[in-house]
């Protein structure tokens, strides 16, 4: 049987068996409801619906939850039996603490008793997509962004920065500019998100932007309650936020300076193939005209080496960059399980869920 | 490592088993007889090394530091009432108190993020002065960075082992511990000279430690792992000392670097550039030269290297200059000056001859790298002079530049006497020269028999803070 690949990411969890040119099986939302019934069985009234987010800005900190989560996901949707749990392996964010990669191994080993497991951080998985094993990856998630150069498939944590913005600011961003423009309308935060994935687009440059600022482009939508609402230059303003952080009131700089500057703590003769070889992965990162306004920029960085965008393999699907983890780490499981580099039963038994450090980096 | 990064376990050859370790440890007199190894797994230790130029911080067993972030900080003073120090600290802290009485108060901006982004106004500020702590609070800041942003854990939770320099003085680590027991509620600590710590890192227990830092260079021998006070000497001259030399070396033959704020990109014709200077008014000059060091120490490891004899200036007129391109687009080339600002640490009155350097005041009483060894050395008991001749040591992220170990050797043969074998060590992998005072505490925090070593918060409360001076020599 092969090995099962889980990138559980803040807003949609990406999981299937180990296939490296295909979508993963199941992409679900990590959004779940907790259905809280009264003890007695009462009236309908009684039952309360709480949404849980089990995993918060990259990290997993509601263990229940995640917990109910993969059993769903592991029994239910992809077919696994109790008794004859395969493989597993997980995709993290970068700085995980310890704390938390020894949980996972423990729930996984004791609760779902998987026969072998495996871990490995994100950056590394989306380069191992595009086929290499060095490069930078700029990961922009729901929940945090990360920058991460890779050398020969080892992270360089001294010049790596994660950032706790990601598209979940950017929709409340959105939230915001909408109620400017639109003030007596009523709209929930997962229509928002919605609008943002259909009206949310880069401006070629920061003067194309500030044309836009001025001239006010306007399109209408039709919300499915009824309501109409004009969007258009709110639109602009989301995908200039990475840009220019300070429209969302983050005393930073822009994205590409950032990987710029962060990058240069490495070592010279590095440099160059690092940032030649930057990735960009992640689904904010797949907002129209993002990549073009990431290579503009690029060309304008205050850095002698400028980083330059890979293009991606022909023989992989389109949405390539959403879900480069998992295709990754299904490439990874395919070396990792048949070479016994993973963390078996036997090992978790000897030694505890701190072997996870030294098996999987 | 899968796909390669031999580098990242050069240290932990394989993964450690408890069979591997011996090679590895030092047997200090204390830890002596208890060779047992395994690699504690219920808590993971922290190593915390403050330096003077950055702080390294990261988790006890691994091979290199998580977090490693410049330790200045940039403060902004703002007039006002409320004490606005950026971190979170449970509100019975000793140190508000001490703050609030303060008129003008500030805030701080800790770590390579909160540093690089150019705010109006904003002061660039060291907590260490020659060595020494003189400012607790930006201290207390630094850690909490490190601890609640970079490495994401929290302290409660943790024992720390701290590095401190070679010439710590009581009060200096009375200070520390108070403030990581009062203030972080860690469960136990841990102080260890850098110099110790460096001489675990390369499996020695007797060693003379050379360690070229950031702001300051020392020399330390260790005996057994105890530092023997008597043979420590320090100078001031350190990496950031030669960065400002190349600074001023440049400046002086007309080259103007731009810091990464002050310019901005603009294309005027499709696959034209033209760098336009920004004016900004309300940057320091602190800020300035900070962003300026930042480049400029950027040349200097990329084009220095130490010469193999004393330099002069007539030897090298025609040497062929080496181009380096700047963040703005100009090419410098540079000549002499790769040879020359290493040689300051051989021959410090060569700052002299650097235009805009000649009022350093202490060239006069710094002496060179192989006459502070000689001399630290003769300082020790004649016993084990020759074994620290033969077990010289090489740390720092200055001790990383080119040719430093061999000149080191060649000069240290010349000088030393007769009998004696010089050997000088360093690794062969830059990040471990720049962190082995690093990878040493990771080692020494990660060993069985040290579990029984840790000043635990118990004994802190029974005994009181002056013990630590007993339990940590």
């Amino acid at each position: 049987m092969e090995a099962v690949v889980v990138d559980a990411g803040s807003k949609l969890l990406k999981a299937g068996f180990a296939s490296p040119d295909q979508d993963p099986a199941l992409i679900m939302p990590t959004k779940m409801k907790r259905v809280v019934e009264d003890g007695d069985g009462g009236d309908a009234s009684m039952i309360e619906e709480v949404t849980v987010d089990p995993v918060v800005r990259g990290f997993i900190r509601d263990w229940d939850a995640m917990e109910d989560l993969l059993r769903h996901v592991l029994y239910t949707d992809l077919g696994w039996e109790v008794g004859d749990e395969g493989q597993i392996l997980f995709a993290e964010p970068l700085f995980t603490p310890k704390a938390i990669r020894e949980q996972l191994v423990q729930l996984m080993f004791e609760t779902f008793n998987v026969s072998g497991f495996y871990a490995s951080e994100q950056a590394v998985l989306s380069l191992y997509a595009v086929g290499r094993i060095s490069g930078c990856t700029v990961d922009i998630g729901h929940g945090k962004i990360d920058i991460a150069p890779v050398c020969e498939g080892a992270v360089q944590h001294i010049a790596s920065k994660r950032f706790q913005i990601g598209g979940i600011d950017l929709t409340n961003l959105l939230t915001q500019e909408l109620r400017k423009s639109n003030p007596l309308m009523n709209i929930d935060i997962s229509e928002v998100e919605k609008l943002k994935e259909q009206y949310a687009r880069c401006a070629e440059d920061q003067v194309a932007f500030e044309e836009t600022q001025r001239t006010w482009p306007k399109e209408t939508h039709t919300l499915p309650d009824g309501q109409t609402i004009t969007i258009g230059r709110e639109g602009y303003i989301v995908g200039e936020a990475l840009f220019q952080p300070s429209i969302l009131g983050l005393e930073e700089y822009g994205i590409v300076e950032q990987l710029v500057r962060s990058i240069s703590s490495v070592s010279s003769e590095n440099l160059r193939q690092l940032l030649e070889n930057t990735m960009l992965c992640g689904g904010t990162a797949s907002m129209s005209g993002f990549e073009e306004r990431f290579q503009k920029e690029a060309n304008l960085c205050s850095s002698s080496i400028r980083p330059s965008l890979i293009k991606q393999p022909e023989y992989m699907p389109e949405n390539l960059s959403k879900n480069s983890a998992w295709m990754g780490g299904a490439i990874l499981a395919k070396v990792v399980f048949p070479q016994n580099q993973h963390v078996t039963k036997g090992d978790y038994d000897e030694t505890g869920p701190a072997i996870v450090h030294k098996k999987c980096f | 490592m899968y796909g390669g990064g031999e580098s990242v376990h050069s240290f932990f050859s394989q993964n450690p088993s408890p069979i591997d370790l011996p090679r590895r440890s030092a047997p200090c007199e204390l830890i002596g007889s208890l060779f047992v190894f395994s690699l504690v797994d219920e808590v993971s230790a922290i190593v915390l090394d403050l330096g003077s130029y950055t702080c390294k911080a990261g988790y006890a067993g691994e091979d290199a530091p998580k977090a490693v972030f410049p330790s200045v900080v940039g403060s902004i003073y703002q007039a006002g009432a409320t004490d606005e120090v950026k971190h979170e600290k449970d509100s019975d802290s000793m140190y508000d108190s001490e703050n609030a009485d303060k008129i003008k108060t500030r805030k701080l901006y800790v770590g390579t993020q909160a540093l690089g982004y150019r705010r109006d106004h904003m002061e660039v500020i060291s907590p260490i002065k020659d060595g020494v702590v003189v400012d607790w609070d930006i201290v207390d800041n630094i850690w909490n960075h490190a601890f609640r942003e970079r490495l994401l854990i929290d302290p409660k939770e943790h024992p720390m082992l701290l590095a401190e320099p070679s010439f710590n003085t009581p009060q200096q680590r009375e200070k520390a511990a108070e403030l990581m027991f009062e203030s972080y509620k860690v469960p136990a600590l841990f102080l260890a000279k850098n110099a110790v710590l460096t001489s675990f890192a390369s499996g020695r227990a007797t060693s003379l430690v050379v360690d070229s830092g950031g702001g300051s260079t020392t020399i330390a021998a260790v005996h057994d792992g105890y530092v023997l006070q008597k043979a420590v000497s320090t100078s001031p001259i350190g990496g950031e000392f030669l960065t400002d030399c190349m600074m001023k070396s440049l400046e002086s033959k007309g080259v103007m670097i731009k810091p990464r704020y002050s310019f901005k990109r603009k294309e005027i014709r499709p696959g034209e550039f033209q760098t336009v200077d920004l004016d900004i008014p309300n940057t320091t000059e602190s800020y300035k030269l900070y962003s300026q060091r930042a480049i400029a120490s950027d040349i200097k490891e990329s084009v220095c290297r130490v010469p193999d004899t004393a330099f002069e200036e007539s030897g090298y007129a025609n040497v062929p200059m080496t181009p380096y391109e700047l963040p703005d687009g100009q090419t410098i080339e540079i000549g002499a000056d790769r040879f020359k600002i290493p040689d300051v640490l051989f021959n410090p009155s060569l700052v002299q001859t650097i235009p805009g350097m000649e009022s350093f005041a202490g060239s006069a009483s710094v002496s060179g790298l192989p006459q502070m060894v000689i001399e630290s050395i003769n300082r020790c008991d004649a016993d084990i002079k020759r074994e620290l001749f033969s077990s010289i040591l090489l740390a720092g992220g200055t001790a990383s530049m080119l040719q430093l170990k061999e000149r080191l050797e060649k000069e240290l043969m010349e000088e030393a006497p007769q009998a004696a074998r010089v050997k000088v060590l360093a690794s062969g992998n830059s990040i471990e020269r720049r962190f082995s005072v690093w990878i040493g505490g990771s080692i020494l925090a990660s060993l069985g028999s040290f579990q029984q070593l840790w000043f635990s918060k118990a004994e802190y409360e029974e005994h009181g803070v002056s013990n630590i001076q007993r339990k940590c020599p």
